[in-house]
């Protein structure tokens, strides 16, 4: 059984046309699933349907064979920018999810230094957002997304705005941190090659369509050596030509 | 410069301006009615605190001065986060609010002694309607102008309203509030000494009156520099409570301009 299901999926802002046309999706349990296109494609409107921030005009998305419930804690999410809270440290700002429904225990503090520490992060656990570079502050917005161990993570362009070393090095500890839990993932990204390096399953979007689908079969856990073998060449110009409108 | 020498700069400057002061006073045999020279007004400052005969006044207007202060930016702290809550009540209000912004408070005051009488009353009354406006003006523009981003990401981590308000708006509108506060602070003082010279008995504004009457100018300029030092002490105050609560987000340029 499929685990997110979006079926005939389509979605209107109101006197404009679709932003999201009829989409069918399904990502079963402890898949990476990526969604690739151009600026403006009506990505992140689908994945914000898939979270529940907006409501299909049209079709239906079940999670687990049920209706999606209203935003919470049980779907993680990163936006595209870290969007920290200043005012509190970073460890607060980990907890901040579960802070918001009670006072976290000692056990969800000590998970919370888990993520963090996971992350290469432990020394600035007291430190506030603005000592961090912009990599870090990635860091911690994706173990805030993580620290109620939800099922599935969705996550917007996180790493759009890092430079290319950096970014390896955030979707490695992604990839861990997934693969710790089986969670399911759901990545938006321009970027083909991050999107064939991190799926198993790339999605391509094409004005509010999916127009492509292609499997990913790379081994796991994949390393750097992966991102300069001629296999990953290959799939990289593969969904190059997928997203030209070319035959995939 | 180092900063050492920067605040010598400053009350050699100070000192300067003292001397030429009481040397102009003396060269030009001015009359200690218009402008007395700075040990006549010294002589008197310190005159009137031996005696003991500025400590009701000070004491009064102090008072005064926190309470109008306290229940101004009460309520000024309280509407503004109404006002930007509620997009509808800003529409309903927002043109009786930039009104009222826009009539001289203190032009008021005769009305409120007509009220309230005069006395303490009369004089808390203006301090906090002067006081009201800057801080529920800063609260209401924080709250209402906060990140989308943000908001967004509270409505993901399924945040009730009340949260939303207390754990991201107010919290992210500080620095503007506080801003407001200081502007208040100033304000205040303001309220306070000009309620008393309409309608007050004691204080620091009454004794400028009597002074007044009395044609003794270096009281006068005595109660000024009372007033003066009052003013500073709390615009010090305000800045502190800024430094304090922003301390976590203030950047390294940020310090050194409040240094």
């Amino acid at each position: 059984m499929s685990f997110l299901d979006m079926e005939q999926v389509s979605f209107t802002y109101p006197g404009r046309p679709d932003v999201v046309q009829r989409v069918d999706w399904r990502i079963g349990q402890g898949q990476f699933h990526c969604l690739v296109g151009r600026s403006g494609c009506g990505k992140t409107t689908l994945l914000k349907l898939a979270a529940g921030l907006l409501q299909p005009s049209e079709g239906r998305i079940t999670l687990h064979g049920a209706p999606l419930a209203p935003p919470g804690p049980q779907l993680g999410f990163v936006f595209q920018s870290p969007t920290l809270l200043e005012w509190r440290t970073v460890l607060d700002n980990v907890l901040l999810p579960l802070s918001l429904s009670h006072k976290p225990t000692s056990q969800e503090v000590a998970r919370a230094q888990q993520l963090l520490a996971l992350m290469g992060l432990s020394a600035g656990e007291r430190h506030y957002p603005r000592h961090l570079s912009g990599g870090q502050q990635s860091r911690v917005a994706i173990a805030r997304a993580l620290v109620g161990e939800p099922a599935m993570l969705l996550l917007d362009e996180p790493f759009a705005a890092l430079d290319a070393i950096t970014r390896e090095e955030l979707q490695d500890d992604l990839l861990a941190l997934c693969r710790l839990r089986q969670t399911t993932v759901f990545f938006v990204t321009h970027d083909i090659a991050e999107a064939v390096y991190l799926a198993d399953r790339v999605a391509v979007m094409d004005c509010g369509r999916i127009r492509h689908d292609l499997q990913v079969e790379l081994p796991r856990p994949r390393g750097r050596q992966i991102r300069y073998s001629p296999a990953f060449n290959a799939l990289c110009a593969q969904l190059r030509a997928a997203m030209d409108g070319g035959a995939p | 410069m180092s900063a050492g020498w920067r605040r010598f700069g400053a009350w050699a400057l100070l000192a300067a301006g003292l001397l030429g002061w009481e040397f102009l006073a003396r060269a030009m045999k001015l009359s200690a009615l218009v402008l007395p020279p700075p040990s006549a007004v010294l002589a008197a400052l310190w005159q009137g605190l031996r005696s003991g005969y500025f400590l009701p006044h000070i004491g009064q207007t102090v008072l005064e001065l926190l309470l109008g202060l306290t229940a101004g930016c009460a309520l000024g702290l309280a509407s503004g986060v109404l006002l930007g809550e509620s997009a509808a009540l800003r529409r309903l209000l927002m043109p009786y609010v930039v009104t009222s912004q826009v009539v001289p408070k203190l032009a008021l005051a005769p009305l409120f002694i007509v009220w309230f009488g005069f006395g303490m009353t009369s004089t808390v009354v203006i301090t906090a309607l002067i006081c009201f406006f800057p801080l529920m003006e800063n609260t209401m523009t924080g709250i209402a102008q906060v990140d989308a981003r943000r908001l967004e990401l509270f409505r993901m981590l399924g945040a009730t309203r009340w949260q939303t308000l207390l754990r991201l708006k107010i919290p992210a509108g500080l620095p503007g509030i506080l801003a407001g506060f200081r502007v208040a602070v100033v304000l205040a003082l303001v309220g306070a000494v000009v309620g008393e010279f309409i309608g007050g008995s004691q204080g620091l504004g009454a004794l400028i009156i009597a002074s007044q009457g009395m044609m003794d100018t270096p009281l006068m300029f005595a109660v000024l520099a009372l007033i003066t030092l009052l003013g500073l002490g709390l615009y010090q105050f305000a800045v502190a409570l800024e430094k304090r609560l922003l301390k976590s987000r203030m950047t390294t340029l940020q310090k050194e301009i409040k240094k």
